[in-house]
């Protein structure tokens, strides 16, 4: 989707961030990098919750009147309706705070066209492999806390099975909640299994807890950037194939996404 | 109001060079802006600067940033551990401003806020009660618990170069201290000739070692 430019404008991307691991904001910074690149907005600017610059601090970055607020997130849930809203002082999809117009965009995640990124990542991570005879697994965190954690995956698995690509079946599984993705090889019925994990960064979770629960590696590793060779697939592991891609957030198009959103949300509410 | 970016070349032309660790110059090598880590300056100014790494453009800043010279995850960007041995040629005070933002996240805006009287400071308390999940435990650290946090977390003499700004609530100020006093100007240069690292609210790596010291707080409590 194209989007038109907005020579006035300021996007503010958020992310979650993290004081322990190098890697969790880099896509958002690549993704700003790669907007700022096509010159579409005025200014680009990342903020966090855990890394800085914090929520609070990005009104001391923007220059412009109008703000367009992306959450950099993978689903709508307790940081998207709760924490976001409340450090930037937001209170509907438009709001006014100290002489600027913020305008908040739906998160990354649940844009329709996350489902053709996955199939992307999968054909990637897996070339060759015939789908007939492959089970994709799309992977999130899920927590028992806010049913809408895992909505997002879910409704991308169910996207993907209707979508003609072909696969045997295309599963959703947690790390904190059933189905578990521990059990990947009881899931699958297919000799061959494709792993794409929904996160943003190849942070803690998708590098360092899920190839333990996997069973790639048999102990939590060192992050991202820091290890010396990337794993290499496939996986022989239980009887089966197994192919691990990196987070979904990393793909270089999730830029578009985030450019989805904002289209939309002019759509919407403009 | 004018742009960030003219603002930031007022500050320039009226005196200012430093930031942090960074030491902004102008017409170097008949480049227009450059900046290095303020111990390079020296060998900056030697022809073909000095045979220091050279980025061109503001894009490098992060990657500078993110790691110590050892190796080490740089947590929060006040800490005094910036990378020696590279130069950052920079065409205008947009891309001067994009680098200070990655080395620095938002200081160039927080300084002009203060400076125009519009800076919000929020407190320690404030910041605690608002953590989530794991964090939230956080808010049950005492106030002298809190007070000698600061004294062992914050300030040069802990790696952060930052000025605080906040106390732990409106009523009470921080424990005077080496790291309450510090002017936010690594390397004993003039106030006039720095933009001041500030620190508006706590780090979430003070948040963390709050939680730590709230729990260890917790658990010397004595059984009822």
């Amino acid at each position: 989707m194209s989007i038109a430019p907005k020579p006035t404008s300021a996007l503010l991307i958020v992310g979650h961030g993290s004081t322990e691991n190098p890697d969790s904001s880099t896509p958002y910074f690549e993704h700003a990098d790669e907007i700022r690149r096509r010159g579409l907005f005025a200014e680009v600017h990342c903020c966090f919750w855990k890394e800085e610059p914090s929520m609070r601090e990005a009104m001391y970055l923007i220059d412009s009147k109008e703000v367009y607020v992306v959450p950099d997130f993978i689903s709508e849930g307790y940081f998207t309706q709760d924490v976001i809203p409340r450090e930037l002082q937001l209170t509907g999809p438009t709001t006014e705070v100290r002489g600027k117009t913020y305008h908040y965009c739906l998160p990354v995640g649940v844009h329709r066209s996350m489902t053709e990124l996955i199939l992307k990542r999968a054909k990637e991570v897996a070339p060759g492999v015939d789908p007939a005879e492959t089970t994709l697994i799309i992977t999130g965190h899920g927590t028992g806390l806010n049913p809408n954690s895992t909505k997002a995956i879910r409704d991308q698995a169910d996207f993907i099975a209707a979508s003609g690509a072909g696969y045997a079946a295309v599963l959703d599984a947690y790390m904190e909640e059933q189905p578990f993705i521990a059990e990947w090889d009881k899931l699958s019925q297919t000799p061959n299994v494709v792993v794409v994990p929904f996160f943003i960064s190849d942070g803690l979770h998708s590098y360092q807890d899920i190839p333990v629960m996997l069973g790639i590696e048999s102990e939590v590793g060192a992050a991202a950037s820091q290890r010396e060779i990337f794993r290499h697939n496939p996986h022989s592991l239980r009887e089966k194939m197994l192919y691990y891609s990196s987070a979904i957030g990393t793909e270089r198009l999730l830029a578009d996404v985030i450019l989805d959103q904002v289209s939309d949300f002019d759509k919407v509410h403009k | 109001m004018d742009s960030t970016a003219n603002q930031l070349r007022d500050l320039l032309k009226s005196g200012i060079h430093r930031i942090g660790e960074l030491e902004i110059q102008t017409d170097v090598c008949s480049k227009r802006l450059i900046i290095c880590h303020f111990a390079d300056i020296q060998v900056s100014r030697e022809p073909t600067f000095g045979g220091l790494l050279v980025h061109e453009g503001p894009e490098g800043a992060r990657e500078i940033s993110t790691y110590s010279e050892d190796g080490t995850y740089r947590f929060t960007k006040g800490q005094v551990n910036l990378k020696r041995g590279w130069v950052m040629l920079l065409q205008n005070a947009e891309d001067l401003r994009l680098a200070l933002d990655q080395f620095y996240p938002a200081c160039v805006g927080l300084f002009l806020a203060q400076q125009g009287g519009t800076l919000e400071i929020e407190m320690l308390r404030d910041k605690l009660n608002r953590q989530t999940g794991m964090y939230r435990f956080a808010r049950s650290i005492s106030d002298a618990g809190a007070q000698k946090l600061v004294q062992e977390v914050c300030g040069p003499a802990h790696q952060c170069a930052k000025k605080i700004l906040w106390k732990l609530d409106a009523q009470t100020p921080l424990d005077d201290s080496e790291a309450s006093r510090f002017n936010g100007i690594p390397g004993d240069l003039p106030e006039a000739e720095a933009i001041p690292l500030l620190c508006r609210e706590a780090c979430n790596h003070f948040v963390s070692e709050c939680r730590k010291a709230a729990k260890a707080e917790f658990e010397a409590k004595p059984e009822p």
